[in-house]
């Protein structure tokens, strides 16, 4: 088939599918990996062809059931359900959206998060009834609309002009101190990034490297040559031979759910990292010869 | 986990049992139906009809053989599980609010409803575990309880005791061959009425739920509390889960209140709580109304629970369920491991 289309132009390939109804057998291909791939043809609604490709991998999945259990599995089906076939019928029976349910003992403070809006809202309460305060009289009005806003400085701020000859010099340096204390104090006024840092920029450009950073890394292996079948928790019972593991972190495939083939062991103590390592480097697991070695800090 | 939604019933469930081998599933609600589900995968089995009103509850005898339901039809009826032919009608003049088989299965005891100038009653029927036997008219025994009727009952181990929950919130230990009255020891707060009482593995201590917030468990010899578990809302249902040593809780604000609030306040959640260091572990939510039953399957693997919305949601844990231990619970697996290798290395 294959060799009578090349004689063919390629031009006039799609005209010849066009025009043929019959559709190519299916076929089964038995892959490297131990898969299948099974390619159908069929024509649509509209008369197209339409080529399904399926990859399948049969898993051999052994399980001993309770001859009790199994026979009930034979029994007919009876009442409203007698006329349903095998398996689960739609119209009874349904499946949920994923739930993530993982006990821990600090469920609480996750489940916190989420109630963080009523946190808001008492806040707002608790301010509602302040009264508004003058800084420089002390009036109830705003400190913009206060009378003696041009003869007299505010309250705390007297003491800070520190000289009796500084109406000028006072007002050069508060404009210099509102510039690089970041646009805090005026809103919307452009603070040029260098002059960012002072304030708040400083502590988010620390935190760049989100929760990773705050790790201490000094007490954390990293293993890498691990096989693909690894579990944390093989992982752990081997390094918990050393001292306490405070953190095990293997990375998976997210699809397959394989590892990676690198995990990172954290330790409460140093000391039992450095034994550790000396320990498990080389070490034969699942037929790979680990390598261990301490996590350097991300560049 | 992905939960299985099982969508059989029209009205809200009143009670849902595992059989011994952890693979049916049985639901009752107060539309007039049983439905029996395979617990792995939420197949329908099959319906049994009959009742002419709410059924209330249910229960399956050790063998999975003879299926005991109770209805407000004031009628405790026997189904073959297999066919779903009914086998044996007991009439009584109230409601019945709960029936139980005794751990071999050869006794049942219903609960049965004050009303119409009837007091609350214990009633005890001999069964037959044989689909074609004859099932006896009599009632064996006849407990009435004059003080305060009983809402949940159950057999302890080797059929020794009834135990009884009561509308008041107190628990009441009967003899099992005679019905005299041993104990009654108010456990839960005053006239707040338990609601639910289901048996530990060997039925030698049980849980209670009860509409006061908290749920016990509870020794069946001495009636002496064990552990408290308090939760924030009225509960309905309370059960053990095998292999893992954790309680599940269900409740939900009552189904008259649940319209004036948001499915968020209502807490239509099952609390899950270690059974022994008595603290919450998590909660899983899904149902939009008051869960007013939950069942753990006897294997461990699952666990099922009913709500007023109409729903049966059977979930199967995954790893994080099983992997989850207390530091102190690591430790001394740890330490059996090392001494079993030490113990093996030795002999």
């Amino acid at each position: 088939m294959a060799a009578l289309q090349q004689k063919h132009d390629w031009a006039d390939d799609d005209e010849l599918e066009e025009t043929s109804t019959e559709l190519p057998p299916p076929q089964k291909i038995t892959n490297k990996d131990g898969s299948t791939t099974i390619i159908e043809y069929r024509l649509n609604d509209n008369g197209q062809k339409v080529k399904t490709t399926r990859r399948i991998r049969y898993i051999t999945h052994r399980e001993v059931v309770n001859p009790r259990v199994a026979e009930r599995k034979s029994w007919a089906k009876f009442g409203l359900s007698a006329k349903d076939g095998a398996g689960p019928a739609p119209d009874t029976t349904s499946v949920g959206e994923n739930i993530i349910f993982k006990p821990s003992f600090n469920w609480r403070q996750d489940a916190k998060d989420e109630s963080k809006d009523p946190n808001a809202q008492a806040m707002k309460d608790k301010l509602k009834d302040k009264k508004v305060k003058c800084r420089i009289c002390n009036g109830e009005h705003f400190t913009a609309r206060c009378p003696y806003k041009d003869t007299m400085a505010p309250i705390g701020e007297a003491g800070a002009g520190a000289g009796a000859d500084a109406a000028a010099g006072a007002a050069d340096e508060a404009a210099a101190a509102s510039a690089g204390a970041a646009g805090a104090g005026k809103k919307g006024s452009y603070v040029p990034p260098a002059l960012r840092g002072a304030g708040a920029g400083a502590a988010a450009g620390e935190r760049m490297g989100g929760k990773y950073g705050e790790r201490d890394d000094l007490a954390t292996l990293r293993v890498t040559n691990v096989s693909e079948m690894a579990e944390e928790q093989e992982l752990r019972d081997m390094f918990e031979r050393f001292g306490r593991v405070t953190r095990v972190f293997l990375a998976k495939d997210r699809d397959t759910g394989l590892a990676k083939g690198f995990a990172f062991i954290s330790f409460a103590d140093r000391s039992d990292a450095v034994k550790a390592c000396a320990k498990m480097d080389g070490f034969g697991f699942r037929h790979l010869i680990l390598r261990v070695e301490f996590a350097k800090k991300a560049a | 986990m992905r939960p299985i939604l099982l969508s059989g019933h029209e009205r809200a469930l009143t009670q849902i049992k595992y059989n011994r081998d952890g693979d049916l599933l049985f639901s009752v609600s107060k539309d007039q139906q049983i439905c029996v589900w395979f617990a792995h995968n939420g197949e329908r089995l099959g319906t049994y009809h009959g009742h002419q009103g709410a059924i209330w509850t249910i229960d399956v005898d050790p063998t999975s053989t003879i299926l005991a339901s109770g209805s407000a039809d004031n009628t405790i009826r026997l189904w073959e599980i297999k066919t779903g032919r009914l086998l044996k009608t007991w009439d009584f003049p109230t409601a019945v609010k709960r029936v139980e088989f005794s751990e071999d299965g050869s006794k049942l005891l219903g609960v049965t409803e004050k009303r119409m100038g009837h007091l609350g009653t214990i009633v005890v029927l001999d069964i037959k575990l044989d689909v074609d036997a004859e099932q006896s008219d009599e009632k064996v025994m006849t407990i009435v309880c004059e003080d305060s009727k009983p809402t949940v009952a159950g057999w302890s181990y080797l059929s020794k005791y009834i135990i009884a929950g009561h509308e008041d919130g107190s628990i009441s230990q009967f003899d099992g061959k005679n019905g005299d009255l041993l104990y009654n020891i108010p456990i839960h707060e005053l006239n707040q009425p338990i609601t639910d009482l289901q048996w530990s593995h060997d039925r030698t201590y049980f849980i209670t739920a009860s509409k006061d917030k908290t749920s016990k468990l509870i020794t069946a010899k001495d009636l002496e509390v064990l552990k408290t578990y308090p939760a924030d809302t009225p509960l309905n249902s309370a059960t053990i889960t095998r292999k893992k040593d954790y309680v599940i809780l269900g409740g939900g604000q009552a189904a008259m209140d649940v319209t004036t609030t948001s499915a968020r306040q209502g807490k239509f959640e099952a609390r899950f709580y270690h059974k022994i260091f008595e603290s919450e572990i998590g909660r899983v939510r899904g149902h939009f109304g008051p869960l007013n039953t939950v069942a753990a399957d006897p294997t461990g693997k699952s666990y099922a629970s009913g709500g007023e919305d109409g729903y049966v949601r059977i979930h199967h844990f995954d790893k994080g369920y099983y992997d989850f231990m207390y530091e102190v619970e690591r430790e001394r697996q740890n330490k059996l491991n090392q001494q079993q290798q030490q113990q093996a290395a030795t002999a």
